[in-house]
Formats: C-alpha cells, structure tokens, sequence
C-alpha cells in the first residue's frame, strides 16, 4: 500500500532534476545494501533541507539503522548515490561524513566517561596554541558557549562525563557535533533512554537548532514527538521506501499503516477462559534492602502486572524468585510446595521463565546463532545420550521461528545481525522451549515497534489461555493497564497497593507509584 | 552451521601447517623422517596435554597462567611422596596428581567465589605454587627412580612413543567434550556472555571450577610425563610452560576474549610450532632465529584470521 507512489524522484527523473536540484545538505538517491547476501536496504531516497527535521521511521528490521549507518559513512552502499549540496559523494569512513558536515547521535552514547565534558566535546579536534599544546581556555570558554546555546547552562564543563545522567551525556554529543559544525544531525531514538524532563528539553534543543538551519534526521517510534517536532516524515518497511510526506498530512493510523503495511488492532487482546489454581506464591519474601517483605500469588491463566517506577524493586523481585539473588527471608511456593529457589537453573527446572529486561546482556548470547540461543536453556532436554543433538536444536530453532515469526534467514543466523523485535522473539522462544508454567516478563515490549508489540501481546493473552501463570513487569503504564488481570504497585522493595483490572484506572494506578516515591523520601 | 564458522582459521592454519611441514622437509633431509617426527611428537606432548585444558579455560574467557607451577609442584610432590615419605611409587604419582588437580581446583575456586580476575588469581598462585615447589625440594633433586616408570616418557607401543597415545586420546575426548556435550556449549556461553549464560540457567561457577580443576590435572599428568622423560625431578620444572601453551592454543584461533576456539585449531596449533622449532634448528637456523619466526607466525595467523573476522561482516 501506498509503497512507491510517493518515491518522487525515481531513476527517469533524478538525472534531468540534478542540475536544478536546491541544495540539500544531504541526498539520497536510490540507495541500497546488502549484509551477506541479504537486502537490507532496497531503493531508498531521502534527502533534507536545512532548518527541517526529517523524522525517518519504520518497524525495526525496516531498515533506519543501515540508512543511517550509510549517512555516517560507517556502511558504505552497494547502489546509489549520496550528494552534499548536489555534488555525489562518497563516504568511506565516518571521517568523510565529519568532514562532510554530517554527525550523528547514535542510540548508544560514545563519549569517554574519565573524560571532562569540554574533553568530550572537542575530542579529536581539540584548539590548539601557537606552540601546539592543547589551549585549555580556548576549549573551556568554546565549551561553555556551546552548551549555552543549547540552553545547558547547568552543565559543568569540569565534570567527568561518566557521573552525568543519560540527558546530559546526549547534551554533550549534541554539542560535539555542533563542534564540528554540522549541518546535518542524525540522531537516533534519542528519546528512546530518557526520562520525560529530558525528553521536552531535547525537543526545545531540536527546535532551537532548526531554527539556526541545522538539518536534522530524527529516528523514533514515539509518535507523539513525531507530530510535535518532524516537518516530513519518511517511513521504511523491509528496507524499502514506502513514502515521503509533510507532517501535516498525515495522522497516527495512517503512519502505523504505512510502517506494519496494514492496519494494527491497537486494542489489547481479551482475556480467555478462567483463572486456575495458585501456581507461584510469595510469602513475606525479602533480599537484603531491595525487596522487602513482599506477599503474593499468582494463577494459572493470569496476567499480573507490577506497576512501578524505576528502581522500585520490581525487577528485583522477578530477579529473586528467578533464583539469581535467592530469597533472604520468607518462602517461595510453586505450586503449594515450599521450595528454596537459589539458582537460575532450578528455578527454570520447577517451570520458571525469566524474559530479562535487559535483552543484550542478560537474554542473549549476541555473537552466537538463533539455534545455539534457543538451545542454551534447553540442553538437557535436547541431547541424545551424552552428546547434545543438533538435529534437534536445528529443528527446535526452526519451530521457534515459525511459531514466533521470526524474521531471519534461518537457525545459523547470527542473534546480533536481527533487529530488537526479533531478538526479543528468540529470547521468548529459547524459554518457551523450556515448557514453563510461570512466566516471568521483565519489559517485555520495550524498545520494540508496534507490529511486534502487537504480536507480543496477543501472544501473552494466548499462553494465559492455554493456562500460563504471567507475571509482567512494565514502566509503561497502558500496557500494564491493557494487559493486566490484577495490578500490583511497588516502590522502596514494597508492595504498595493492589487493584483489580476494573479497578486500575491510569489516574488510580500513577498515583500509587508516585505516592510511593513521596512516602519513601518522607521516611 | 556454527562448526564451518569456527573452521575458517583452522582451515588457514592447517594450509599454513602443511607449507611449512613441506618448506622444512626440504630444507632438512633429517626433518621428515618418522623417527624425527615421532621424537618431536615425544616433545610436544606435555605442552600438547595442558594446552587442551587451557582451551577450554581461554574460551570461557579466563586463563591459567599458574599451569607451570602446577607442573613443578607436582613433579616435586611425586619424588617427595615416593623418596622422603616412603611411599609405593604408584601411590606416590596418583597422590601427587591429585595435589596438582586440587591445585587447579584452587585457581578455580578463587576465581568463581571471590570474583578474582583470572589473570590476577593465576598470577597469584603461579607465585604460590612455584615457591611452595621450591621450599617443599629444598633445592634438591630426586633421581634414582626405578625403570619400569620410565615407560611413561620414554617408552612406545606399537612403535609410537607412550605419551602421544595419551596425547591422542586426551585430544579426542577434549574435543568431543568441547565440540558435541551440553559442557562444551556451556563453556563457550560462559565465554561469549557469561551474565546470559547464568539468565540461561547453566551452571557457571560450577562449569569453571570443572575447567580449572581439568587444567589442573592434566599439568600433573604432563608432569609425571615429563619426570619420567627426564627421569629426575627438579623444582623449576614447566617453568615458562604457560607461554608455550597459551602461545599454541591463541595461534590456533581460540578467542582471548573468549567465546570462540576449538581443540582442532589448539591441535594444529601445537603442531605448527613444534614443526618450525625443530625443522627450523635442523636447518641451521640459530635458536634466536627460531623464535624470531614464530612470533611472525603468530602475529600473521592473527591478523589472518582478524582478515577473515571482518570480511564476514555483521
């Protein structure tokens, strides 16, 4: 749908438009790449004007990071042609790109934590005296200026980078490639790790650079910062150019639709069948300061939500009936029976899953295979006598790829080479294999697009059908609304209030959490 | 599927081991001959023995640098037992290579439950059980061993010297282990992401108290080979022995970082270098030269391999 009617300039046209063609900071022509074999990026044009913002969107796996890799001069394409100001050029390293006037924010923040924040700034480009030495008040005083410009007059240019919080580390990017004198910034889901205060102060600094001409390409899925900031949005689907559009011409359904190619049920998928017996029970079960005294049980067929703000001890909790930090005090039942769960590998064999929080670190093993991941938590039942069957892990990953629709190019490839929403999709098929009949979900749709949140949802709707004990952990409050049978609020390791799913109202469920922060401070 | 990934160094260095088994054999009409071969098989075979073990602690991302201490301490142990206690010399080996593999065990043990670095912890103890080795033999040599236990570094069967049979049967059940059981899957887990390992509900600790307890005891059985190769017991015994073995076991493409090797490329490894030590000195080639060209070859297979590493993209 709608794929291709607005890919304006295509190959007939671009050649006769070239030499009228204003000037863009950076042009796209009829890009494409290919990762072994494998089209990532097909035909794509994108170009910006100065004083725009380009939101450029799409499901992971679309293709965004490979456009943007290829703007910074990290991939280079296999077809197409990049112009600076109308003349092609080619971009064989990240240096071309600076040089350019192209920087990026990336997702992952690559500054120096032992370094100063004036340090960070002018890495690599440092002012230097007529003797060659590094001129340390030239840089502090440049440093200072630029940070004030982007209304961060609070920031110490003194300060090791590494003590500073997420917002002010992305700050200091900003104002490294204002250094450089970019006229083209890429920044990558810069929202993406920030909390709501940064996120309206980015949004007046990307406002604030459009107005001194700066260009910026804004990747994000939150559609609200879309409307409020982007003067035309592109959208990618399976690395193709699906369209260009102003802002004003489009709405939120419209741009789900052309980035799933189909229209999403954005409700949350009914509950099924009834709840069964009490399947996991904590009583009074505490680890040191980060879990206190927590009470409670869980059904078969129900979705329980932990409700709560960042460090309230939910992830904690999840952490110590999954046996990583084991119980100091109280006890832990699955299934009526008292049992001393202190270990990973005995919580999984009573039936527990774990699906971490953190994907990368704690859910999978990057650099090895789909097949090699999903077969990790499964060994001893995938052997055939000593020896581990590969047959059988081929098959299991294959399973899992069908059954989860896992977009790969088949069981060998490579957990890294996916995008978040597959590998999220590979972390829940290594512990399905595990047959599990309490399943413990630490945000389980973060930083994932909607199409597979969608799939993810109905999913844990349907595990609850089939009779799974679910316990969700999610900091983003419709979710846990949407989703949940029962909700439980945490804050300081407690449990703070509880509320039935007729109950939990947005209003009632946030000022539970917030409250809990209050008292905590008080106390 | 994984197993061709992780074949393409072998596959370079194999190339690399045969053109230098070739280059050699015609440099030197002594070198090819299957005495000298087989003598040479004699010399590797203690390296060879600790360098399976230290596989598989390289590729979950640690390293032993004790496996030499470990190596003199139980030489040492063995003729204490056999000569100053009295005992049988048979109770003596098997007593003295429980010391060595609880020695390991140590390593191991300090490593999982106190977090210590590997490096440091082995460090620590490559210190420790020299100097214990050292005050133990008071600086004395035991000798006089009777001959039947010469057999063990001196004597063949079916005209292949002894400990190359060990030799080979270690490396198959190494490899085995490493390559095809739920272990090897684990150490290479442990290796590549040791917090999603634990996530995964495998045994960690325990997985690496088992390698290091293993690097323990194959460093006592090289050394009992070796005492009996040189039929005396001395307190410096397998000192350096580490670098030799971590040597072969890197040039066979086992990650340092961890996540990645195989007992074949350990293999191939070993070989390679004992090929050029001995081919290399029979050409006339000064010692200094010798090791000039390993530490080319090592650095060439690396950045080899690294070509390869990049070219795979991702």
């Amino acid at each position: 749908m709608g794929s291709g009617t607005q890919s304006a300039p295509s190959q007939e046209g671009h050649a006769a438009t070239a030499e009228a063609a204003p000037s863009y900071p950076i042009e796209l022509r009829g890009i494409s790449k290919s990762f072994a074999g494998i089209k990532v990026v097909s035909n794509v044009n994108f170009d910006i004007k100065p004083g725009e913002v380009h939101a450029l969107m799409g499901e992971n796996g679309a293709g965004k990071s490979t456009v943007i890799k290829i703007m910074a001069g990290l991939h280079q394409a296999d077809e197409g042609e990049i112009r600076v100001n109308g003349k092609a050029v080619r971009f064989a390293s990240p240096r071309d790109a600076h040089h350019a006037g192209i920087a990026t924010v990336h997702q992952e923040l690559l500054l120096f934590p032992e370094l100063t924040v004036a340090e960070n700034i002018f890495l690599g480009q440092t002012p230097k005296t007529s003797l060659g030495t590094i001129d340390w008040a030239a840089m502090r005083s440049r440093a200072r200026q630029l940070l004030n410009s982007l209304d961060s007059h609070d920031l110490d240019i003194d300060q090791k980078v590494g003590n500073l919080s997420v917002g002010n580390r992305q700050r200091i990017e900003i104002a490294r490639a204002l250094a450089q004198d970019a006229r083209v910034l890429v920044m990558d889901e810069p929202t993406a790790a920030l909390a709501e205060a940064d996120v309206q102060r980015l949004m007046t600094i990307v406002r604030n650079l459009r107005a001194r001409g700066v260009a910026i390409v804004y990747v994000s899925h939150r559609m609200p910062e879309i409307f409020a900031l982007a003067d035309r949005v592109t959208v990618l689907r399976d690395g193709q150019h699906v369209a260009t559009k102003p802002v004003s011409e489009v709405d939120e359904a419209k741009l789900v639709a052309m980035m799933v190619g189909r229209s999403i049920d954005r409700l949350y998928p009914a509950k099924q069948g009834k709840n069964g017996d009490v399947a996991l029970e904590l009583r009074n079960v505490s680890h040191g300061t980060a879990v206190r005294d927590i009470s409670l049980s869980l059904r078969r067929g129900e979705i329980l939500g932990l409700a709560g703000l960042v460090g309230s001890g939910r992830t904690e909790t999840a952490l110590t009936i999954f046996g990583i930090t084991p119980a100091t005090a109280g006890e832990i039942r699955v299934d009526g029976k008292v049992e001393a769960i202190n270990s990973p590998e005995m919580a999984r064999d009573l039936g527990i899953a774990y699906i971490p929080e953190d994907r990368g670190q704690q859910g999978l093993i990057k650099a090895q295979s789909i097949e090699d991941n999903i077969a990790l938590a499964n060994l001893k039942r995938l052997m055939r006598g000593w020896f581990v069957d590969v047959a059988q892990v081929t098959a299991e990953a294959r399973n899992a790829i069908t059954r989860f629709g896992i977009r790969a190019r088949g069981p060998e490839q490579l957990v890294r080479q996916l995008s978040g929403g597959n590998q999220q999709k590979v972390v829940l098929g290594k512990w399905l294999a595990t047959n599990p009949r309490i399943l413990i979900m630490d945000e389980p749709t973060r930083g994932i697009d909607v199409g597979a949140k969608a799939e993810i949802h109905q999913l844990m709707r349907k595990l609850a059908g089939e009779g799974m004990a679910i316990l969700m952990i999610s900091s983003e409050l419709p979710e846990v609304l949407g989703m949940s049978d029962r909700v439980l609020v945490m804050g300081g390791g407690r449990i703070l209030a509880e509320f039935a799913s007729e109950d939990a109202t947005a209003e009632a469920v946030g000022a539970a959490m917030t409250s809990s922060t209050i008292k905590e401070i008080a106390a | 599927m994984t197993l061709s990934r992780w074949l393409r160094h072998e596959t370079i260095l194999a190339v690399l081991t045969i053109i230098a088994l070739i280059v050699l054999a015609i440099l030197s009409d002594k070198f090819f001959t299957t005495e000298n071969l087989l003598n040479q098989g004699r010399l590797m075979s203690e390296v060879g023995l600790v360098a399976l073990a230290m596989t598989f602690v390289i590729v979950t991302g640690g390293i032993d640098l004790s496996v030499g201490s470990i190596l003199g301490l139980t030489a040492i142990l063995l003729g204490v037992f056999w000569k100053n206690v009295g005992l049988p010399l048979p109770a003596a080996i098997v007593l003295a290579v429980a010391c060595g593999t609880f020695a390991g065990w140590v390593n191991g043990f300090i490593i999982t439950r106190f977090r210590v670095p590997p490096l440091i912890a082995t460090l620590a103890t490559l210190a420790l059980y020299r100097g214990l080795a050292e005050g133990i033999s008071e600086a004395r040599s035991v000798r006089g061993y009777p001959e039947w236990f010469f057999f063990f570094g001196q004597g063949e069967v079916l005209g292949v010297p002894f400990q190359l049979w060990i030799l080979g049967i270690a490396t198959v059940i190494a490899a085995v282990i490493l390559g095809l059981t739920p272990f090897g899957r684990a150490t290479y887990a442990i290796g590549a992401n040791e917090t999603a390992a634990r996530f995964s509900g495998i045994r960690v600790n325990a997985t690496k108290l088992w390698i290091y307890a293993a690097a323990g005891f194959l460093s006592a059985l090289a050394a009992v080979i070796f005492v009996s190769r040189v039929t005396t017991t001395r307190s410096d015994m397998g000192t350096g022995l580490e670098l030799d073995v971590i040597t072969g076991v890197v040039l066979g493409g086992t990650s340092i970082f961890g996540g990645r090797g195989t007992i074949i490329g350990t293999v191939l490894g070993l070989i390679l270098i004992q090929a050029l030590k001995n081919g290399l000195a029979l050409s006339g080639v000064k010692g200094d030269g010798t090791i000039v060209v390993i530490g080319l070859v090592l650095i060439g297979a690396i950045l080899a391999g690294a070509l390869f590493d990049k070219n795979r993209g991702g």
